[in-house]
């Protein structure tokens, strides 16, 4: 037989996997053994997909019926017997990897670790760039934009989300379109990054901003909004001047008023840290990825010693976006270049220096 | 046939010790190749090495030759000889936007190939009779054995919105068995359509299929009270066959 979690053969009389650590299940005394699946072999014939299963209903919240314990990522109570998190997917039986400056790795994955979202499921497929693929339950419908949609059952129906404020979301370069898709039906989304789904699952009264273009997909009883970041700058050069949003001009809000979903993506490796209350931190701009809405932000300029200051030159200068706390952030490890960084600022939003 | 003791299939290299990974909606993962893996076809082997952007190492046995587009060429030893594979309709090729250059290389002598993003290696086994649609520019290497030529998508609508240009390349088996590698971006998904079942997918993640497989674009109206809104493109591919999927898609842009 082999180990549900990763694959590995086990013996008959283990109890666990020696490779992940995982419950190996043995089946009751009673009932008839299902049979083991055999390893691949290769044969003159192609490799046998199996077929399309037919459309079932979501299976129900798996009940908490093995030792209790809390997600260290997401904080629900489950059942520690489950290889990963139903809510948010994390790998349960490992120690979230955590840095001596304070950040912690956002939880390894198990390849199509499955969550549950309310009579839904996810199932994250890939490592690379994974996929978010959704059995939506009847009823239960999630929020897009388009350009992240994978693929989808011919009987699912995509229709367009009413946005406010559409002709300020054009000239920011935001998505006018959010589209969404109500079950029962399968839909799948992934992005077209390498990277990590972060699944934020929200409790009632949370909130979470989000920076422009990491949303993945949302549980349609999260509420949308946006805001201006009010984090700019103005370059100059001859008589052209142009105003750059390092992190963006606006960013997204999401409230749960019930419990939800937030599939983001993000590039590269994820880490997220707790700032307490007056504890700063500095980022590369670009990296942010989600803040608590109560985590403050402003730029931030460091001035090098030691180094002959040239006009228009990158190197009498670091830009850093300043996070205060209460509350967490989160940042990626592939980040874009913040354009216009290197050229003359003329004017900039509140921000604080530090002049070495 | 593989060796009871072997922990990767000698045809394909598919871990033998793991099994498929297979979502509930059907979609198969491609078999992670593991780092080092040795595939056999005729008298010559490749290897696979990397696992962020893996590398394709051939070692060409005297006799054997592969054919790839050439910018898809990492390395080589130079006792491996090089020509060019004639072609028919290469004007059109070329204004496909298609490699009017397909190049071959001859054993004995290593050569290896590797493309220019993260993802995976798809290694294809083809036996005779197989005929196989691969996204233009997908293919990374391919033994001599194997016919290769062009189709031309059909319909103005599919050309121009289903993200993947003119012509799909076509990979044909007759007699003799052959080996195809592709390189997928992100992650690859495999599914079999049954006979008349449809899915519909972004157009850019398309990566393989079946001949028996069609595809027709499809559009669908986004209204936003904007300047008429958008409109979604989606290809809907009907079976009977395979149909191999890429994670990370080429985009093409709304219209």
């Amino acid at each position: 037989m082999f180990c549900v979690g990763c694959g590995t053969p086990v013996s008959e009389g283990q109890n666990f996997c020696r490779n992940c650590g995982h419950a190996v299940k043995h089946a009751a005394p009673a009932a008839a053994a299902p049979p083991a699946p055999a390893p691949p072999v290769a044969s003159a014939e192609p490799r046998v997909v199996p077929s399309t299963p037919p459309p079932q209903a979501p299976s129900p919240v798996p009940h908490a019926a093995g030792p209790h314990g809390r997600c260290e990522w997401c904080g629900a109570e489950v059942d520690l017997s489950l290889g990963s998190c139903p809510r948010c997917g994390a790998t349960l039986k490992m120690s979230s990897a955590k840095t001596p400056s304070g950040w912690t790795e956002l939880p390894g994955r198990k390849d199509m670790a499955k969550l549950q979202i309310g009579n839904s499921t996810c199932q994250i497929e890939g490592l690379y760039v994974p996929v978010a693929d959704l059995n939506l339950a009847a009823g239960d419908g999630v929020y897009f934009t388009h350009h992240v949609l994978l693929w989808k059952d011919t009987n699912i129906a995509v229709t367009t989300m009413g946005l406010k404020g559409g002709w300020t979301r054009v000239m920011a370069g935001l998505p006018l379109v959010m589209t969404q898709a109500v079950g029962p039906g399968r839909i799948a989304f992934s992005k077209d990054q390498p990277g990590e789904i972060i699944p934020l699952a929200l409790q009632p009264g949370q909130s979470v901003d989000v920076r422009e273009h990491m949303l993945l997909t949302a549980t349609s009883n999260v509420a949308y909004d946006w805001f201006q970041t009010g984090i700019w700058f103005v370059t100059q050069e001859g008589n052209d001047s142009e105003t750059h949003y390092p992190v963006g001009r606006y960013m997204d809000r999401f409230y749960a008023p019930t419990p939800g979903l937030l599939l983001l993506h993000a590039g590269g490796n994820i880490f997220v840290r707790d700032l307490a209350p007056g504890q700063t931190i500095l980022v590369k701009p670009t990296a942010l990825v989600f803040k608590d809405p109560t985590v403050d932000m402003h730029l931030h300029f460091e001035h090098p010693a030691g180094i002959f200051s040239m006009w228009r030159s990158w190197s009498n200068r670091y830009l850093w976006l300043r996070l205060t706390g209460p509350g967490r952030v989160a940042i990626q490890s592939v980040f874009e270049h913040i354009e216009g960084e290197a050229r003359n600022m003329t004017r900039w939003s509140n921000a604080t220096a530090t002049r070495w | 046939m593989n060796e009871k003791s072997a922990l990767a299939c000698r045809a394909c290299g598919a871990p033998l010790d793991i099994r498929n990974l297979v979502s509930e909606s059907g979609w198969r993962e491609a078999p992670r190749i593991r780092d080092m893996t040795e595939i056999h076809f005729n008298a010559s082997t490749c290897q696979v090495e990397g696992e962020i952007v893996p590398t394709a190492e051939i070692n060409l046995g005297a006799g054997d030759g592969i054919f790839f587009e050439h910018h898809v060429m990492l390395w080589k030893e130079e006792r491996v000889g090089m020509s060019v594979m004639q072609l028919p309709g290469g004007l059109k090729r070329a204004f496909a936007g298609m490699p009017f250059i397909i190049s071959m290389a001859s054993g004995p002598g290593r050569i290896a190939f590797s493309r220019d993003a993260t993802g995976e290696l798809i290694v294809l086994p083809l036996h005779p009779g197989m005929e196989l649609d691969v996204r233009e520019h997908a293919f990374l290497l391919c033994s001599h054995q194997v016919a290769y030529s062009f189709v031309r998508i059909k319909g103005l609508s599919n050309i121009l919105f289903g993200g993947q240009g003119m012509y799909m390349d076509r990979f044909v088996t007759t007699g003799a068995p052959g080996l195809l590698v592709l390189h997928g971006y992100g992650n690859v998904f495999e599914r079999r359509l049954n006979a008349g079942e449809s899915i519909m997918l972004e157009p850019g993640a398309f990566l393989y299929k079946d001949s028996s497989v069609t595809m027709d674009v499809e559009f669908q109206k986004l209204g936003t009270g904007f300047f008429g809104g958008a409109t979604m493109s989606l290809a809907r591919v009907t079976g009977p066959g395979r149909v191999g999927i890429q994670s990370m898609y080429v985009h093409h842009h709304t219209e």
